[in-house]
């Protein structure tokens, strides 16, 4: 008989190689659960990824185009305007939320211990959801943007984009609502929020900046709320949601304080909204308003640090395990961005540092250490985890897995350090009246140059990624008896003792 | 303007209110009252603390 790795065996069905054992129903239960989510889950995994292709490439071009403007010049769909919006609006909407639903909906049916219910609405919502960010991302490239930050979409995508999100938030409250487990894990208190907080954010923004807008500063302090909200109250709970999982199931071992863990959350809830003024330091807004944005701001240390104590002391004495575990590398890497990113926006929040850091590289910096370092990474975390669970199928290449982790860890690191370094130097020079605009503009370009190599980093980890994706879809359709790759064979153990490099 | 008015107006009351009550519902349904046990809920008999779940090379172990 051929030898199956231990990995296998747990993730198989009832006694399909075991041949019984006390655990027999239980295991199967728990695969019921996974075998439920296969399809709902592998749809949005497939589409997020496919969006995420997309910005990538949109990503490039931008990049380029900042250092050499000739770049792709002769096509009119492709200005640095469109291009850039376009890559934004896919990377969030298409990539990062597609694959935020697809992992919420697996830890939701696994923590609530019940297979997935309702699967038409949740594909009916994927369906939705795929439409509306084509025509969104469609319609920003001919032109049609509504020059609103992080709300670029015309007005005839976003009302499919909130069906979606509605249909998800109602799919997780009928979840929650028959879930078998009736004490709640700390994960699903983020999740929950999250989804119910992200339809109400979209659609007050949508109201009051498109179908009835708002005039003058107060347009812009509706557009910051939303802005920043997305990150902190959508991307950030779910992002904190799987490293609260993920963690803590890779080691096999409780989170350090679970008390921590839930004050952490609601002081989230509490500070997290007052947020978005901020980044409307020397606005025309009355002061008070950015005052109290600032000092919710500072507030968020609270959270911030009861996370990052949480997540050091959870992963005390198992460090070495990053070593064999993909999943656990993304998380703690996405955990320790986490803690950074918060940090630094917290300094960017205070007015002597944003009169600084204001419009310059430094934000988009920041806004990559939040959205990639840690959320990004903690989402290829995830998904590392539950791709082979739902499909039964270990993954193919461990060379494909290591290429994906250090291309995008060292593209990340080589965007956001030096993008942030020269983003301060930018502004101090912005800030010097003898200092010509054009002297500053040329300043950027090497560094510039820089973010796009960085960005092919970002591209060849993408790349890996996916291949290693499609390749374990492509073992899909070979039974799992067969030795497809060669952990599953007697040669695995030959190989296990090595170390991914 | 209604329409604003009217967002602005449930925003403020409504959620606020609903926080409120999930905490309510929190506390007596006594989600705060056995942290010990809420930190185990991300395993099972199948899965148990001690278990390492994602060894790719190694495969789990004890």
């Amino acid at each position: 008989m051929i030898k199956q790795s231990q990995t296998l065996r747990a993730l198989l069905p009832g006694d399909a190689l075991t041949g019984g054992g006390t655990d027999v129903g239980n295991k199967a239960a728990l695969s019921e659960i996974d075998a439920s989510c296969r399809v709902p889950v592998l749809f949005f995994f497939l589409s997020g990824l496919a969006w995420l292709l997309a910005g990538t490439v949109l990503a490039l071009v931008a990049s380029i185009k900042l250092h050499t403007p000739g770049f792709l010049a002769s096509w009119e769909w492709l200005t640095f305007s469109n291009v850039r919006t376009a890559h934004l609006n896919t990377v969030i909407y298409g990539f990062a939320s597609q694959i935020s639903v697809g992992v919420t909906i697996w830890l939701m049916c696994r923590l609530c211990r019940i297979p997935l219910v309702a699967p038409g609405l949740i594909t009916v919502a994927n369906l939705f959801y795929n439409i509306g960010v084509t025509v969104g991302v469609g319609g920003i490239l001919i032109g049609d943007s509504t020059a609103i930050e992080w709300l670029e979409m015309p007005r005839y995508a976003t009302p499919i984009l909130f069906i979606s999100y509605a249909l998800i938030a109602v799919w997780t409250i009928v979840t929650f609502r028959l879930r078998a487990e009736r004490h709640l894990y700390v994960s699903q208190w983020y999740l929950l929020a999250a989804v119910l907080w992200f339809p109400w954010l979209y659609g007050t923004a949508q109201v009051m900046l498109l179908i009835e807008p708002v005039r003058g500063v107060v347009q812009a302090s509706v557009n910051w709320w939303f802005a920043h909200n997305v990150l902190g109250l959508w991307f950030t709970p779910i992002g904190l949601a799987s490293i609260y999982y993920f963690i803590p199931k890779v080691i096999g071992r409780p989170i350090h304080s679970y008390y921590l863990s839930v004050l952490g959350f609601w002081s989230l809830a509490l500070f997290y909204n007052w947020n978005g003024m901020h980044h409307l330091v020397g606005g025309p807004l009355p002061s008070w308003m950015i005052t109290v944005s600032i000092v919710a701001s500072v507030m968020m240390l609270i959270p911030v640090i009861t996370v990052a104590i949480n997540h050091h002391f959870t992963m005390l004495g198992h460090f070495g395990k990053l070593k064999y575990s993909p999943t656990l590398r993304f998380m703690v890497f996405g955990a320790v961005s986490y803690t950074l990113a918060s940090l630094q926006g917290v300094a960017s929040a205070l007015r002597s540092v944003s009169e600084v850091t204001h419009f310059t590289h430094h934000t988009i910096a920041h806004a990559h250490l939040g959205m990639y370092a840690f959320f990004t990474m903690v989402m290829f975390g995830a998904m590392y985890y539950i791709l082979p669970r739902i499909t039964q199928r270990e993954w193919p290449s461990n060379g494909l897995i290591s290429l994906h982790f250090w291309g995008v860890a060292l593209g990340i690191a080589l965007y956001v350090v030096p993008m942030s370094i020269m983003g301060f130097i930018q502004g101090t020079m912005l800030n010097d009246a003898a200092v010509r605009f054009l002297d500053v503009v040329q300043f950027t370009l090497p560094w510039l140059k820089l973010r796009t190599l960085a960005g092919l980093l970002l591209a060849a980890g993408h790349g890996a990624f996916v291949i290693n994706v499609g390749w374990l879809l492509v073992r899909m359709f070979e039974p799992y008896r067969k030795p497809v790759v060669r952990i599953l064979t007697g040669e695995a153990e030959t190989v296990a003792a090595a170390k991914l490099p | 303007m209604s329409v604003i008015a009217f967002i602005l107006l449930g925003s403020v009351v409504l959620l606020p209110a609903a926080a409120l009550m999930a905490l309510r519902w929190a506390a007596s349904s006594g989600q705060f009252r056995c942290p010990d046990k809420a930190a185990l809920l991300p395993f099972d008999e199948v899965e148990p603390v001690g278990l390492e779940t994602d060894r790719i090379l190694g495969g789990n172990r004890r």
